[in-house]
Order: C-alpha cells, then structure tokens, then sequence
C-alpha cells in the first residue's frame, strides 16, 4: 500500500509513461510480436465460437479484434475489459467496421460479471491474451463464472502464450523471441506472458471435451472446451 | 534474511524497469481473526515485504490487489490498479467469507486510479482511504481509521531521496559503463558512469529546492549537466590525460543522464509534477464552487494539503493551489465533479476525461480537452 518509504514512491514514472500510451500502439505491438501470425487466432478463435445469432461474451476483449471477428460472423457480441483507454478504440473499430449494434462493450472486470448476467447466459465465451494477465484466483474464478454463464453444450475458447515444453526448446524459444520482445517493448510497449495450468482449472469447473492446440513453436496454445448438457 | 531473499530484495531495488509480481490475493498478517482490518495493497513485491515488516505487531489482513507488479503510485496513475481489480481482488479471493466488517482500507496514493465509490456499489464493502505512508498504518489502526492531515501529507525524507537515487541510477550507471567501455575503453566507461552517478544523486539531494516549472528549470538541469561532466572529465583526466575529447565523452553521459532523469521525475509525489501539465499549457486545479456539497472526498486523497474543508461555508476551500502536482486523485474521487483542471489556454479537462485517461502523463498526447469553457 502505499507507496511505500521512498523505495517505490515515485518509482518508475518514464516506464510508466511509457505503459500509458498502450492502448494505441497495442494492436502494432502484438502483431509484431507474433511475427503478423495474430489476425489468423483471431480469426481461429472466432470461426470456433461464432456463427449467426449466437450470443458470445469476449473477456478481456482489449482492443476488440475478437469481438470484431465473431460480430463480423453474425454473433452478437458482450466484450468486456477493464481498460478505458483500450474500449474506447475497440468501439472506434466497431463503428468503423459498421458493427456497433451487435458489440456492446462494457468496462467491467470478470467480478463484476455475475451482477450483470443471469446463468445459461452465452453460447460461447471467448478469450485471447487476457488470461495471463489475471492472478491464478482471478483465472480461476472467471473459469468457473464462464461454467456458470455458458448454456448446456455452450464452448468456451482461450488463447494465450504458454511456456514451450522441454529446456532446449525453451532456450531456443526465448532466444530467437528475444529481439522480437525487445522491440515490441520498445516501440509498442506491448508485452505478453505465458499463462499455464488452464486445463486443469477447466476440468475442475465441469468442462469436458478440452482440446488444446499448440501453435507457433509450442509457445502459443488455443484451448477449447465444452459445457456438458446435463449436470 | 536468506541468500535467495537478499538478492530478490537487490533485484527489486535496482532493476524497477521490470514488473515484481508478488502473489495476489489475501494474507493474513500476525494472527488475524473476523473483527481484523483489511488493508488493500498492489502486488509490488517490495511494498508488500515493506507492509509486513511495518505490521509485525498487529493482526490484519493484507489484501493485495493485481497492480501488474507495479508500486501502488505508478499503478494506479498509469491505469494499472483500478477500483475493477480492487473489486475482483474482494470476489476472488474470498475475503467477505473471512470477516464480519466488510470494510476495505485503501491506499491514499491509490486514489488516482482507484474509484472508491465504484468500489462500494459493485460489491456493498464499506471503503475508506488509509494515510499516504504505510509506516503510519500502526497509528491509524489505532487512532480509529481516520487518518489525520499529517498523515495525509506526503514526505520524501533525504534517505529515501538516496535510495531512489540507488534505485535509478544503479541501472543507468551499468548502462552507462557497458555502453562507453565497449566505445573507448574501460577508463572511459567508468567515467561516464561517474558522470551519471553525481547527476543522479546529486538531483535527488537537491530535489526540494529544484526549480522544475517553466524558464528557471534549464539552469537546473544546465547546473547537473556541468557538475557531471566535469566529474567525469576529471577522473578520466586523471586516469588517461585526455584532453578535448574526454570532456565531450563526459558531457555526452552527464547530458544524457540529466535528459532521462528530468523526464522520469516528472510526475513524482511531492515535489515535481506530472506531464499532465505540460510545460507550455500548464493545468491548475480548479474547484467549481457551485458543484461542491462538502464532502470533503479531495481532503482526505490530496497527499500535498492543497485543500481544506470551510465547516461553515459547508464546502472545501482551495488553500495551497500552489502546493498541486497535478496527481488528479481529487478530481478523480469528487462525488460532485466540482474539481477539474483549467490551462492557462482556457481549456479545460473535467472528472470524466480525467476518469478515462487517469494520470495519463502523457496528457498532452491523448487527453482531449473539452473547449474553452469559462468558468
């Protein structure tokens, strides 16, 4: 608390400059970071969730390419995010891309979820890096919150960094990302961070049928699961 | 302390450019039980170590927010540490469960990101602001959770000056020896991080007195430039004999320094103010008297006592408007909206932008100004 004896007081104000003017340059900063390869998880994570009139909920929707993409594909759309900064340019896109009817977006965090939508809510719940930044509580609650507010037989899509299996690949991994990492920083101030153990925390809210896909050298994972219909 | 505690505790202190992620969620300090206080903190893992060791005699229950791994400060004005992450941290973590008293004590220097009321709506918790300093946690425990006006106010004594001088120079000084004995030599690469040493420790002993807004701040950052060329000159003088050539190494390091500091300083708690004063525009703080209801919110956030509460006039009086740094916590928590701040080009920037862009040091590129509304 607090800002602490002196120590962290006036800690880092140019890093934090810096992270201020995320919202803008994310969409840049992932994409180079992913080497171009993000447009196609969008895509990917949209084509698994969304098709006409299906009710979907996008948490940690940033900049709103995912809410975009399933919107694009007649699904009406919830997408929420604790970031101002990044819904204001995700509703520019919206409105751009003539798709702010079917998007609302809503600055509300995965807690204040529940007040809002009854159970059997969605029939999809989608997801790209925005698990890794939540605490191991916070991703396990909202695994269990998205249990509750999918309907019967409703999916639920994740896609995120992992950490790539085996010390080489890792090694290997890391160096050749490295460069990539750095200048992502420092042009775009956009970073990303692996998150680990999803499927399990799956499996203890009652998902089944977990895929998990593994892309990009092992380093990207997209994860599906299904609530069953009967409970 | 452990071998493996020690060098966490240097690699805090020295390499802050990175994320420190303590655990988020709730720990319980001494041997607490459902009638303890809640204290809310972020996930910066030196703030956290510091809490428990100030909090070695009470019993309480520290509840830590996900701020990234940032200081509560930097967090909150950058957007990071927000009412929605001090809401999730109460639904996640099961605190309510826990204790009878649903109430939440907030960090005073929070309060440029976290949204107190928002806090009590989403999740029917009673909230309130701590004292700025953490040291001073014992005796507002004490003393009944209302901190006083000296509690409030923010100091920055010589020694923590010093250890943020560590704190900042220490990479900026490896940087500068990497750099500059790859370039010329060893000889030279020392010297230029003598250079950045005397800049920065000199500029935070001098921090209180330096003169940061408008003209007079160039012969501030003129004054270190010098001093840390001439340092640096003088070592390599005394160690190679250079002559023109090491003058201009020096003062190539000593300029660079006194760039990065005067720009990362920018927006520190007491005594240099953010960016969302921008040099040429500068925004001051402006209370709309008719909007005031005496609530007094901005008293209790304000950690340089530039307000004061006028018992009868029932509203607050503007009283040190010289003393604001333009943090934004008191225009942020107005339930009013009865604080903004006014350029001197007429513009204003009301609570709502303020909300939205928080801090946002970078005012000047994104904040949108509302149009010349007169007061």
């Amino acid at each position: 608390m607090r800002f602490d004896s002196g120590a962290d007081k006036m800690s880092s104000f140019a890093f934090m400059k810096i992270l201020e003017s995320t919202p803008g340059r994310y969409d840049r900063g992932i994409w180079f970071l992913s080497r171009g390869r993000i447009g196609a998880v969008y895509e990917t994570i949209a084509g698994s969730a969304a098709c006409e009139g299906k009710a979907i909920l996008d948490i940690g929707c940033g900049t709103g390419n995912v809410s975009i993409a399933c919107a694009s594909r007649g699904a009406s759309v919830v997408g929420i995010d604790i970031n101002a900064g990044m819904l204001e340019i995700a509703r520019a896109k919206a409105t751009s891309a003539g798709l702010e009817r079917e998007i609302q977006f809503l600055e509300i965090g995965v807690a204040e979820i529940e007040s809002r939508y009854g159970e059997s809510t969605f029939d999809a719940c989608v997801s790209c890096l925005a698990f890794s930044e939540m605490s191991a509580q916070e991703q396990a609650y909202a695994i269990s919150t998205v249990h509750s507010l999918l309907k019967p037989g409703g999916i639920c899509v994740i896609a995120d960094e992992v950490t790539t299996r085996g010390r080489a690949r890792r090694l290997l991994h890391g160096l050749t990302q490295a460069p990539f990492k750095l200048l992502a920083y420092v042009l775009a101030q956009a970073t990303t961070r692996p998150v680990n153990g999803l499927a399990p925390l799956l499996q203890d809210a009652g998902f089944t049928g977990i895929e998990v896909a593994r892309i990009w050298g092992d380093s990207f994972m997209i994860i599906q699961a299904k609530k069953g219909t009967t409970r | 302390m452990s071998l493996k505690g020690a060098f966490g505790r240097i690699y805090d202190l020295t390499f802050r450019e990175f994320p420190h992620r303590a655990e988020p969620g709730l720990t319980p300090i001494g041997n607490p039980g459902p009638e303890s206080p809640v204290l809310l903190t972020g996930n910066y893992t030196e703030t956290v170590r510091r809490l428990k060791k100030v909090l070695k005699n009470e019993s309480a229950w520290l509840l830590v927010a996900n701020s990234k791994g940032l200081n509560v400060w930097c967090a909150a004005g950058g957007g990071h540490l927000t009412h929605h992450d001090v809401i999730s941290a109460i639904v996640t973590s099961g605190v309510g469960e826990r204790v009878v008293n649903h109430t939440l004590i907030l960090p005073q220097l929070g309060a440029t990101g976290i949204e107190r009321q928002k806090i009590v709506d989403a999740t029917g918790w009673k909230a309130l602001w701590g004292p700025a300093r953490l040291e001073d946690l014992p005796a507002f425990l004490k003393q009944g959770h209302l901190a006083t006006s000296r509690q409030r106010l923010m100091r920055f004594p010589f020694w923590e000056r010093m250890e943020m001088a560590t704190m900042w120079g220490i990479p900026m000084i490896l940087l500068g020896l990497l750099a500059f004995t790859l370039l010329g030599g060893f000889s030279v690469g020392l010297s230029v991080s003598l250079s950045a040493a005397i800049v920065s420790f000199g500029m935070f002993a001098a921090l209180p007195k330096l003169a940061v807004w408008g003209n007079r701040r160039w012969f501030t950052f003129a004054l270190f430039a010098i001093l840390g060329t001439l340092g640096g000159w003088l070592l390599l003088y005394s160690l190679n004999s250079f002559g023109w050539k090491s003058l201009l190494i020096s003062c190539v390091g000593a300029v660079t320094e006194v760039m990065a500091l005067s720009i990362d300083l920018a927006g520190t708690t007491p005594w240099y103010g953010s960016y969302i004063n921008t040099f040429r525009n500068r925004a001051h703080i402006e209370l709309v008297s008719d909007r005031c209801n005496g609530s007094a919110e901005c008293v209790l956030v304000c950690p340089r006592a530039v307000f004061k509460m006028n018992g009868a006039k029932r509203k607050v009086d503007v009283v040190l408007p010289d003393n604001c740094i333009d943090c934004g916590a008191c225009v942020v928590q107005c339930p009013q909206d009865a604080l903004r701040f006014r350029y001197d080009d007429g513009r204003v920037a009301e609570a709502s932008t303020v909300r939205r862009t928080r801090m946002n040091m970078l005012g000047r590129r994104t904040i949108v100004l509302e149009s010349h509304e007169r007061s």
